[in-house]
This record gives structure tokens, sequence and C-alpha cells, in this order.
């Protein structure tokens, strides 16, 4: 089940053997539980001394062999049993492997010198010459990289000799230097996590041919050197183990051979009985008897035990490997093996961590001993002694880089599979996780937070980050708080705010869907005015500067955010038109139909805002969120994918118009900060969100190709002096600044026609005439009357001039 | 193929350099504006407000001046690029030899490339109707049209893609609309 494909031949032969142990193995141990009640009542009777007597002795002497030899043989068989069908099934249980989706290259992809660098990092690439698989080399921006290739779900990447080269963030001169020419390549994915099982073993499988080359002789020189000679147990060693330990009055040297310490981990207890000893010996040598040395010593490599990480506890040489090194097993040093080696006898006692100075003896030590057995050479040994043992401070993995994307991972397998098969089976889990993209996010969330606390003294500020990708729904990042390494309180998926002004372009689509009675220019009142209910209660909203702006272009209030102006055009088109609008767009817990509503009194996580504005990025399409796109068996056998799928929910056309007013908000109303940190070129769209005091602050927007919603706050729902373009905003601008990307410029929907209108009179006007706009109008709803500014010829000349050079 | 940049006159009337580049069709792909060590990056003169306190108001400062640009849009949809059209060749293939699943993930390999090409679409609604799922297929050719813009061609196969499935689903008045719709562009 777990990929030993280099055994299949024999599995066949040793599946029906196994498959006629258990019945008789309990049969025996029936009978042996009757015999072993026979065999003591003659005991008693022994010491009776007379011929007759000695006759019946020496008849029962036999029988009881008989007895014994039956009972020995039985339990041989139960025992064998037992031995085989733990070998022969799923010898580990191995958690899933999550993955990052691959970097896709080709010509004009979109990825910049030090974000390929980190991806061949995290992918386990190397800088080396760049004709062995897993290396690259990098001379400016040009990069020559041999991947490794590697099994997706939907078919195997070879291994190939990449050329290629970056210029202004985008992949040029895409070549393929081995074999046929291939206009696109993927590297393999990095693994960014996996799912554990209940008890908290994790393992990296080995195999033999992973091993670096020196670990099996070091292994074997240190704790069994007659490893391949002997059936199981070796009982000079055992006989040399005991000499040795009656010498010292105490247990100095063990004589277990490897076979027996796999046996020992594998299926017994820990007790310390004669019993067990004895089972222990038998089954070594049963094991010995089904299996090949390769095959034991490959199993032992993955189970021995060694380290502790919280309650998880570290088996096997490859997980080992990371847990001290933060490296692949097949890529350590001497010094290094020959420390996992020095581990096997204590791991706790030996702990590199806790008791550094106790770990580089014992390092040592073995490096003496393969020294003194011929296995190294005087001066690798001497080089290896001289190193310090170089563990990394914390135990690493590459497990916990992205704890809030995996949670939300998680859940979102929990919906088509059971934990213990996450847990056990090792499935592989293809993400969508964008590390450039997550990277960036981390970064802007992390350095903007920190800047804010720097210009005045806040409580401790949070926040959360959701990016996803504008025309497939993937999310190709999340942020669950200001330390994005720390698995706690997720904010991304957890925590639900009131969404402030973010609710009105729903609003504004809800009223913009009837063309008839509005347009981008309908003048909409931004006035105060009172609401009583029918309990006596008031209600009377106010501006975020508590001034009123009177009579407005419904453009410009969206992109100003007038609480007031939609306030009356929610109350004007209706409070469940709107709702029917967000449910339609994909919300589905229930939503008040109070008027605080319209302002955003209606708390949703940040991950629920991203998908809800998916429908405001695209023309109108609801497009689910996706983390998944596949999981396959350990073997690579597809399990299950998750397909891209749309559907059109919204009117295209309105969702156009609300779009102009958000590339608006971006360009000349409460987002326009953000064009401090990005580009003009980079057209942007989005809505800026604040709760009262600053509780909540935040920001929903896309550019081409990437939506982003960040929410800054405090854990405790204290006021903050920011606001949704004083808080989130920063955060939000800074990560689009980071990312290459293409600028948001929409096609304009079949039904919609622009214009030239000038918004303040309402009415048609030429290109350059003054308060001029372009708008789009769907089609019909655009002004009749068309006022002129012809009289002014210098401007219209100007125009005509700048015509030219456009 | 000109990618259309409409420059607001309001009040002055002024062209806006662009550092973009235009890929054929499609939208503007703009570069990493600043490098992760964002403090260091000058500050753009645009900024013209030297009281770096934050107010405490949604609102904007007025003294800021007005931006010169003003939202885009485009009347043309996005080309596809080579590799997706690779890609696209593969996932025909695979429709050829009836395998519309193999043809479903090349294909959305392709959308994650060109993701505003309206043929990547229509392709993926033909494997959608391969795997008699005629909803989805309905719903990736509207999205098709959606972005197919002032293309005619294009738009011409939309609509009659679209017909033939809503004719398939049994939805005959959609199909006539749909199919009137091809027959007048």
């Amino acid at each position: 089940m777990l990929g030993w494909d280099h055994h299949s031949g024999e599995i066949t032969e040793i599946t029906q053997r196994r498959a006629t142990h258990p019945a008789r193995g309990f049969v025996i141990i029936l009978r042996m539980k009757k015999t072993s009640n026979a065999k003591k009542s003659p005991k008693k009777r022994s010491p009776g001394s007379s011929p007759r007597g000695k006759s019946r002795f020496w008849h029962l002497v036999g029988r009881v062999s008989l007895v014994g030899l039956v009972v020995l043989t039985g339990w041989v068989v139960y025992l064998d049993a037992v031995v085989t069908s733990k070998f022969e099934g799923q010898r580990f249980e191995v958690p899933s492997r999550v993955y990052a989706r691959p970097l896709e290259l080709y010509d004009g992809a979109s990825v910049s010198v030090g974000a390929l660098k980190r991806e061949l990092e995290m992918s386990g690439y190397r800088t080396g010459n760049g004709t062995q698989a897993g290396t690259y080399t990098q001379s400016g921006s040009r990069f020559v990289i041999s991947t490794r290739g590697f099994r997706f779900a939907d078919g195997s990447e070879p291994r190939r000799r990449l050329s290629l080269s970056i210029s202004g963030d985008r992949v040029e001169n895409f070549r393929n230097l081995s074999g046929e020419n291939t206009a696109i390549a993927r590297l393999e994915p990095a693994r960014i996590g996996g799912i554990y099982p209940a008890h908290k073993e994790d393992r990296v499988l080995v195999k033999l041919s992973d091993l670096p080359p020196v670990l099996e002789s070091a292994l074997l020189t240190i704790e069994d050197r007659e490893f391949y000679d002997h059936f199981g147990v070796a009982p000079l060693s055992i006989a040399r183990a005991l000499w040795v330990n009656i010498q010292a009055g105490r247990v100095v040297q063990g004589g277990s051979t490897l076979t027996q310490q796999l046996v020992k981990n594998f299926y017994l207890t820990r007790d310390q009985t004669l019993i067990r000893k004895g089972n222990e010996a038998l089954m070594s040598m049963l094991l010995e008897a089904h299996y090949e040395k390769q095959d034991i010593l490959e199993t032992y490599l993955n189970e021995v035990y060694l380290g502790q990480a919280g309650t998880r506890s570290i088996h096997g040489f490859g997980l080992a490997s990371q847990f001290y090194f933060g490296e692949s097993l097949k890529d350590l040093e001497l010094e290094q093996v020959a420390l996992l080696v020095g581990l096997v006898k204590g791991p706790s006692y030996y702990d590199p961590r806790r008791n550094p100075e106790r770990a580089l003896n014992r390092r040592n030590l073995v490096i003496d001993t393969l020294l003194a057995n011929g296995v190294i050479e005087e001066v690798d040994a001497q080089k290896a002694r001289a190193k310090p043992l170089d563990v990394t401070p914390k135990p690493s993995y590459s497990e916990n880089r992205y704890p809030a994307y995996i949670d939300l991972v998680r859940r979102h397998l929990a919906r088509d599979y059971k934990q213990e098969d996450l847990q056990s089976e090792g499935l592989r889990i293809f993400t969508t996780l964008n590390p450039a993209i997550q990277y960036a996010a981390e970064y802007s969330v992390a350095n903007t937070l920190k800047d804010m606390e720097r210009s005045r003294s806040e409580p401790l500020l949070e926040a959360a980050m959701v990016v996803t990708s504008r025309d497939s729904g993937e999310v190709l990042a999340l942020v669950g708080g200001r330390d994005p390494k720390y698995a706690g309180f997720n904010r991304a998926v957890d925590a639900r705010r009131p969404i402030g002004s973010l609710i009105k372009p729903f609003t504004y689509l809800t009223a913009l869907q009837s063309p008839e009675r509005y347009t981008l220019i309908t003048p909409v009142e931004d006035r105060k005015f009172a609401l009583v209910f029918d309990d006596g209660r008031r209600w009377e909203p106010n501006n975020y500067d508590g001034e009123e702006h009177g009579e407005v272009p419904l453009h410009r209030a969206l992109s100003r955010s007038y609480n007031l102006a939609a306030v009356r055009v929610g109350l004007d088109v209706g409070i469940e038109a709107v709702v029917e609008t967000l449910q339609k767009l994909g919300v589905t817990d229930p939503i008040s139909e109070y008027p605080s509503m319209l302002l955003g009194s209606v708390s949703m996580t940040p991950v629920t805002v991203a998908s809800l504005y998916q429908g405001l990025a695209t023309s109108g399409f609801n497009i689910p969120l996706r983390t998944i796109r596949d999981v396959t068996t350990a073997q690579g056998e597809s399990l299950s994918r998750y397909s891209l799928a749309v559907d059109q929910v919204v009117d295209p056309g309105a969702v156009h118009l609300v779009q102009y007013a958000m590339q608006e908000t971006l360009q000349e109303g409460t987002g326009r900060s953000a064009y401090r940190f990005v580009p003009d070129e980079l057209g942007l769209a989005g809505k800026t969100g604040t709760t009262d005091d600053g509780r909540d602050s935040w920001f929903a927007g896309f550019s081409g190709d990437l939506l982003a919603v960040t929410w800054v706050g405090r854990d405790d729902n204290g006021p903050t002096a920011y606001t949704g373009a004083t808080g989130a905003l920063p955060v939000w601008a800074r990560f689009m600044a980071q990312v290459p990307q293409h600028g948001f410029s929409p096609v304009v929907p079949d039904g919609v026609q622009y214009h030239w209108v000038n918004a303040e009179t309402g009415t048609l006007t030429d290109e350059h005439c003054e308060n001029a706009r372009f708008m789009p109008f769907v089609t019909g709803s655009e002004p009749q009357d068309s006022v002129s500014c012809s009289g002014d010829l210098t401007r219209r000349l100007k125009g005509w001039f700048e015509g030219l050079f456009q | 193929m000109i990618l259309r940049r409409i420059i607001l006159s309001s009040g002055l009337a002024a062209t806006v350099a662009l550092a973009g580049c235009a890929s054929p069709g499609g939208s503007i792909y703009v570069p990493s504006g600043q490098s992760p060590d964002i403090e260091e990056a000058p500050e753009p003169p645009r900024t013209s407000n030297p009281d770096r306190t934050v107010r405490k108001s949604e609102q904007p400062e007025t003294s800021e001046p007005e931006r010169q640009v003003s939202p885009r849009h485009q009347q043309q949809g996005e080309s596809l690029s080579p590799a997706a059209a690779g890609l696209m060749r593969e996932a025909s293939t695979l429709l050829a030899l009836e395998n519309p699943r193999g043809a479903v993930s090349k294909l959305e390999r392709a959308q994650r490339i060109s993701p505003r090409s309206a043929e990547i679409y229509y392709k993926l609604s033909e494997a959608y109707v391969a795997l008699d799922q005629l909803g989805s297929a309905e719903q990736f050719t509207l999205k098709g049209l959606s972005l197919a813009g002032s293309d005619s061609s294009l738009q011409r196969s939309g609509w009659l893609l679209l017909a033939d499935i809503r004719r398939a689903r049994g939805n005959v008045a959609g199909a006539d609309q749909a199919e009137s719709r091809a027959s007048a562009l």
C-alpha cells in the first residue's frame, strides 16, 4: 500500500499464506491453553522415584516434550502469523502530504527572479551544475534548471533540463535542453505540510536507494555488525553482552540485533520479561526467514525512534533528518549521519538540543568507531569531528510553514474524506497555494502592522488576508494573523466581523440592475434623515465625517462611500432585494434585514467576503473558492478532482457599472492612497470598509489577476484609530505593489455602451468639455439631452492635439 | 489590436505616460512595482500631502489633485498565450480520444495561463458536453461570451454553441434567442 513495490513479486505468495494462518493460530492457542494445565499437574507428581515411577517418569517426559513441541510449534506458527501480517499490511500510518501548486514555466509566465529562486529552494533544488536532476544554475537573470520529474494527478512530468531567462518579471526564451521541445513545463510542487494521525507519529519514509552512502555502514557498525550474517539473533553478541554486563554489574551493552530491535518496537510491549525476550528472539528469526535483509533494514530505518517533538514522536531517519537538520536525509554530511546513528541508543539522553555536550561526545565516539572499523578515512573523520553539532535551533519541519492555509485545506477535505484516511493512507493533496503570493501577503501584513504601531502607540493590532485568483476562485494565499507561523486562531476563516461599507457595492449593484431607475449618474441624496420603527426606536445614520453632501451622482456616492446616500438607495430598492443579491452571490448565513445592514452591520469572515467579491470581480459569476485541485493515492492515482466551476448569477452589465465605480474608488475615492504604493498602470478596483470606532478596518479589491481581502482590527474587538483606508488598505496596496500581475481592464459586456457625459448635469457632452467622463451605461439608459461646450475652441483644439499623441 | 486607454479630461487634460506594456489584445502586465524592501522605495511625487498624520476620516483629503486616469475597460477580449494554445491543442486531442476528463485537466491549466480568453471557456464547454454535464457546459459558454468582446466571430461561435446546448437541455426558447443573437451579428 505504501509503494514498497520492490517486493511486489513476493507479496502474492505471502498474502496467500497469511490468509490461512490466523485460523490456525487461533486453534492452536486454544490447544495450548488446555495443555498448559496438563503440563502443571504431572510436575507435582514427578518426585516419585520407584522403578515403575521411573518408567512412568520417562514416559511423562516424553509426553510432556511432545506436548511441548506441539505447543512450541503452535506458538511459532502463531507468532509467524503475527510477524507476517503486520509486515505485509500497511507497516506505517503515513500522514497525507500537502503540496503547493506547481510552478508552470513557459514564455510569458509571471515570475520574478527572487520568486523563482524561492520556489526552487522550496521544491528542494540546490544550486549546482544544472545537469544533475534537482539542481539549477543562475547567471544574472538566466537560469538552467534540471527537474526531477513528478507524477501529477493528470500524468507524469518527465525529467527535463530547462533553460530560461527572466525579464520584467516574465519568463523569456524558455527552452527544453533535453529531448523534444515543449512550450510549457511544471516544476515539482513544494511540500507545504501534512495531516497527522492522532498519536502524532510522523514519518518521512525513506528507501535504501535514498540513503546517504555512509549511513548503512555506520548504522551496522554501531548497532549490529553481523547483520548480514546472523539469522535474526546473534548468540555470540548476546554472550558477549552478558559477559560485559555481568562484569560491570549493570546493563552496559545490548546484544540485540537490528532485527530484534525492530521486532521489539514493531510488535511487542516495552516490559522486560524473559517471555518477551523469548518471543522477540523467535519473531526475529521468523522475520528473517520470511524477508530479505534489505527489506528488514529499510523497515528498521523507518521505524526506529529518534526523538520527540512535544507530543509527536519522531520515528525513522527520514523525519529525524528534517527534525534535527531541516534537510533531506540523502543530503546529510558524515557528522550529521554520525549524530543520528548515535541517537539510536538513547534519543532523549543524547538529545542534541537539550544535552549538546553529551550528544557531541556520542557523535564523536561514533566517528571514532567508524574510523577504527575502516568505514571512513582519517581525513574525513578529522573533518567531521571538527564540525559543530549544527542542529536547527527550533525543530524544523517543512510542515508548519502555512498553518492557516493548511487549516482551510483540512476543512475543505473534511467534506469528502474521513480523518483516519487522511492521517494514515499517505494521500497526496495538491493545493492551490502560490508560495510567491503567500510570501508577499505575509510580508505585507507583518510589515504594515509593524509600521502602524511604530507611528502610534496602539494596542496589539491583528490582521487577516485572503488572496484568490480572480478568474478561477483558487485560494492562492491565506494569512490568519500577524504571525503567519503561529498555528492558533485563524482569523481569515474564523473571525466573523461586521463588514461595514464593503456591503455598499451590493446595494448599488441591486439598484443598477434596474437601468430604467438607476444609472451611474443618477443623482442620489446624501442628506440626513431618521427612521422611526414601529416600537418607537429611531435610527439616524450619519456620514463618517458627520457631513452631508447633498445631491451627488451615484458613482461618486459609491466611490466616496457616502453613508446617507447608500442607505437611501438601499431603502429605495428594498433591503430584501439587497439580501437577495448577497444570497445569489453565495452568502448562505442568514442576514439581518434591519436597515443597519445597509451600512454593513452584517458579520462575515474574510474568506466569505472574498467569495462574495468574486462575483463583482468577474462579470457576475459565482466561482466557488477552492484550495484543492486533486487528491491522489500515495502512488499517484487520482481519488478526487475539484474542478473549476462558474455560475452566472447577476447581470454582467450591472456588474460592469459597479466595477467602474470601484475603480474610481481607488483613483479618486476613499481608496486612492493605494496609488502611493501601487504603480499607476496597475488598474485596480476595490472598496474600503470601516466599522464604529475603527473596530474593523476592511479592504476588498482586485486587479486583473488577483482578488484580495484584508482585515485589520483587534482580537478583543476594541476600537482603533484606523479606517478601511488607513488600516486595511495599506496592507492591501503594499501587497499589490509587490506582485507582478495584469491590471484590471474588464471587457465591455453585451448591452453596455460608453458615453461622454457630464455627471453633474446628467447630460451627454463632448469629450473635451469640462467635467466630461467616459462612462458605461446599460444601452438605452444613457441620458438623452446633450449639452455641448462647443464655444470653447481652445479646449477643443487642445484635446484634438492630445488625441494625436495618445 | 490596440489596447484602449481612456484619458479623463477633468479640469486639466493630460497625457499619462505608460510604463506598463500591453500584451497583444490583453490587459496591461505590470512587473512588481517595488521589491519587498518597500520602506526604501521613494515615494511617488503624487503624494502632495505634507503632514503625514492620518486623518481619522474615511474620506480622502480634498487637497490632493484629481487623479488623471479614469476607470479602464476594453472592447476586445484577450488572445491566447502560445503555452495555453498548446494545452488547448492537447485537450482537443484528448477530446477526440474520448477522454473528456483529461481534456478538462489540460483546459484548466490553460485557463490559469490565459484566464481572460473566450476560446478556453468554449473548449471547456465542449468538454462538459462530452461529459454530459450540460449545465456546466452552458455556464462556461456564458463565461466565454462575457469575454468575447467586440470579436464578432468569437461571439457568433459562442451564441451558436449556447443555442446547441440549450436545445439539448430542452430550453427551446433560450436556444432560439441565442440563435437569433448569432444571426444578428
